[in-house]
């Protein structure tokens, strides 16, 4: 009889998919479908905010789509060091945004009928695991689960070589080398055959998150923005770039001192125009005028249409702060930089898997849309290395939604998504510790 | 033992070089150092200002206190990086929803079952987490009880799962073992069966498949050891620091972002020109009479 009903279980399968890519700062999800284009993903910031202004807390979605006023926002976020933590909030969060009749149309689903696919970082804690399988059945009730590591889903998105010939949907990529430079932090994970070599995972603790604090320590030496988050992130993606050469490009923005003042280089230094949330809604950047008067412009005294300007020149800030993926020892923080990060991680391998793995980088994360971080990285790596090695590094298409992407593929492949997925019956019948053993690979079914 | 006219049992006591000074009712160790306290050398140095300058700037006591200080201070910092959340977020509320907005109904009922409802009213954070693991590590000796559960042994059974259940996932285990001769027509799928690796018909991944790698790869027995091997902890997973020999790490100026090219003598942090120490001096020092 217990046969009948495991070869019963296929017949069971959820039609639909829900893809869930859990991020630190966003969360993307979606459901898959045949033609799996990555705008069908919502991109939805994954955290709860308070305003101080206007007394509202702010849920996930509503953070985009209501707000009008970023200032002075705290923000609690469910998922800690890129793990699910909180999972009050997160409950709240996955309800505004999937479960609610006020999610977008295209994303309700019944949880009953439908299989989730989840991303989860690499070396979790088991208690971590342990909660996220429970949630998701016996809380939410989803029918069919995986829980699937975000670099592994990230093979199954369409290679970022141009040379590769692409694969049909469903099968992933067959070796790589996923760099997942996150909000949290920035992981390298080999992948053969779209499965995880996890003894040699490696993690840099810099991610998004460290460079927008940092940013706002720099930014704070001369403006007080310790309360501006969203702020600050904003003037990160808009300003901030990886410099080529590091110790030029410090010269060249220098003061100078007492008595040989120098002009900083006018191609580096920006003005950035704070907004206000009346007039000017996003902060922008502008060429450094130094001949500029602060004071007037505050007033809107020559500004046009007169209205007040708020500018924050930012100048070595620019690159100083995406230089801490590279140099982490700028904070005093006692590991080597990314490229060396992702020379660990293939060292670790046999010697003759090393070329297959470095001709294979992809980089994804949203830390990665900072501007050079693919030639720094690159030239980096190619002077680690021997040089009859190839070197080939790429950023995926959409960097952000390359897991979200990978996943909706996978999806589509109704046998490959069987042999990952466990149902809610398997959970009942067999317990958290054998859908853990499943996910690990660990049991044959 | 007793060979000497051995009178009295007293313990043995041997005085330890120590750096600190402690006090101690009615007693003191007080650490003398160098020449100071010959009066012949510093004749007329009643001035402690003199005295200090003659020891080179700074005693041994206040150099160890100025480097644990600042790496306390580059301790905290870090920490301060890497906080997910804003300083007040514990206190943030998550507001009630309305129970009609959701399908599932009783939205806002605190968790469905036991489970559910320990870990929603968890305030745990990833502290906590982390703390466990490592505590649960070092008790057991290995990093995951779940996981290791079915290689132990097959005669017990790690769940409560009846026992014609558990012979119905061995018999589709056994129909998926042979997933690897399949392979050169197509990559095996993830989440493979670790039966293969042991299995005495392991498979040699055809040449062809892989042909456009100039490198033999390792054999499918030593990569599915590979790929089975068990996952690292958070903390083994964590980036090596450089090595030894790589260049010390950079100072900048704290007020400009430039190089930190001298160091201030009252707090040790780095400033790059006299313009940045006057500005330093003026508003960032904090230790005014050191």
């Amino acid at each position: 009889m217990a046969r009948q009903q495991t070869d019963h279980a296929p017949s069971h399968f959820p039609s639909r998919t829900l893809v869930l890519d859990n991020g630190a700062h966003t969360l993307k999800a979606g459901i898959a479908s045949p033609d799996s284009r990555p705008d069908k993903c919502h991109t939805v910031p994954n955290c709860i905010a308070r305003s101080h202004r206007d007394k509202r807390t702010y849920i996930g979605p509503e953070l985009t789509a209501e707000c009008d006023d970023f200032g002075e926002l705290a923000f609690r976020r469910p998922v800690e060091k890129g793990y699910i933590v909180n999972w009050e909030s997160e409950k709240a969060i996955w309800e505004r945004s999937i479960l609610d009749k006020k999610a977008p149309r295209d994303l309700q689903c019944e949880p009953q009928e439908t299989t989730l696919v989840l991303s989860e970082p690499p070396s979790a804690p088991a208690q971590l695991q342990r909660n996220a399988d429970e949630m998701v059945f016996e809380e939410f009730g989803f029918a069919g689960y995986a829980r699937v590591l975000a670099p592994a889903l990230s093979s199954y998105a369409p290679s970022p070589f141009a040379s590769t010939a692409q694969s049909p949907s469903g099968l992933p990529l067959e070796c790589l080398l996923v760099v997942d430079a996150g909000h949290s932090h920035t992981t390298t994970t080999p992948l053969y055959h779209g499965r995880p070599l996890h003894g040699s995972i490696r993690r840099l603790e810099v991610g998004g998150k460290t460079l927008t604090n940092q940013m706002k320590e720099l930014i704070s030496r001369t403006f007080d923005v310790h309360r501006e988050d969203w702020l600050v992130g904003e003037i990160k993606e808009d300003v901030c770039y990886v410099s080529q050469a590091f110790n030029a490009d410090l010269e060249r923005v220098w003061k100078g001192g007492r008595h040989d003042p120098r002009r900083p280089d006018a191609s580096v230094v920006v003005d950035y125009v704070l907004p206000d949330y009346e007039t000017i809604k996003r902060g922008f950047a502008r060429p450094h005028d130094p001949s500029v008067n602060l004071r007037n412009r505050a007033l809107g005294i020559g500004t046009e249409g007169g209205r007040r300007e708020h500018i924050l020149t930012i100048g070595n800030e620019r690159f100083v702060v995406p230089e801490l993926l590279f140099t982490p020892s700028d904070i005093g923080l006692p590991q080597a930089g990314l490229p060396s990060t992702i020379l660990q991680s293939i060292h670790s391998l046999p010697a003759s898997l090393h070329q297959a793995f470095l001709a294979n980088i992809v980089v994804t994360g949203g830390t990665s849309k900072i501007s050079g971080f693919l030639e720094r990285l690159e030239a980096e790596l190619r002077s680690m290395v021997d040089s009859d090695m190839l070197v080939r590094v790429a950023r995926a298409e959409d960097p952000v939604r390359n897991a979200w992407l990978g996943g909706a593929r996978l999806a589509q492949s109704r046998e490959a998504m069987e042999k990952v997925t466990v149902t809610r019956r398997d959970y009942l019948e067999n317990g958290e510790g054998w859908v853990r053993r499943v996910f690990a690979g660990k049991t044959g079914r | 033992m007793a060979s000497g006219p051995l009178r009295f049992r007293t313990p043995h006591i041997e005085e330890l070089a120590t750096a600190q000074s402690r006090q101690t009712p009615g007693f003191a160790w007080v650490a003398v150092s160098g020449g100071q306290g010959d009066p012949a050398k510093n004749w007329g140095t009643s001035n402690r200002k003199r005295q200090r300058t003659s020891l080179g700037g700074q005693t041994e006591q206040q150099k160890e206190a100025l480097s644990a200080r600042q790496q306390r201070e580059i301790e905290r910092k870090i920490r301060d990086l890497s906080s997910d959340n804003s300083k007040d977020a514990r206190e943030l509320p998550i507001p009630k929803r309305d129970g009609s907005s959701s399908g599932g109904g009783g939205a806002a009922r605190p968790g469905k079952t036991t489970n559910t409802k320990r870990i929603l009213a968890s305030g745990k954070t990833f502290a906590h987490y982390l703390d466990d693991e490592e505590a649960e590590i070092i008790r057991t000796g290995r990093r995951d009880v779940d996981l290791e559960a079915p290689t132990q042994s097959a005669a017990q059974r790690p769940s409560k799962t009846p026992l014609h259940r558990r012979k119905v996932r061995e018999n589709s285990a056994a129909s998926v073992t042979p997933e690897p001769t399949t392979a050169s027509s197509r990559p095996p799928p993830k989440l493979q069966t670790a039966q293969s690796s042991s299995g005495p018909e392991v498979v040699e991944v055809p040449v062809d498949s892989l042909a456009d790698e100039s490198l033999r790869l390792p054999t499918e027995a030593e990569l599915e050891a590979l790929l089975n091997a068990p996952p690292l902890t958070y903390n083994e997973a964590r980036s090596a620091p450089p090595s030894s020999g790589a260049p010390a790490p950079r100072r900048f100026c704290e007020t400009c972002g430039y190089w930190g090219r001298v160091r201030c003598m009252k707090c040790g942090s780095m400033v790059c020109s006299v313009t940045c120490k006057d500005d330093h001096d003026q508003f960032k020092c904090l230790k005014m009479y050191a």
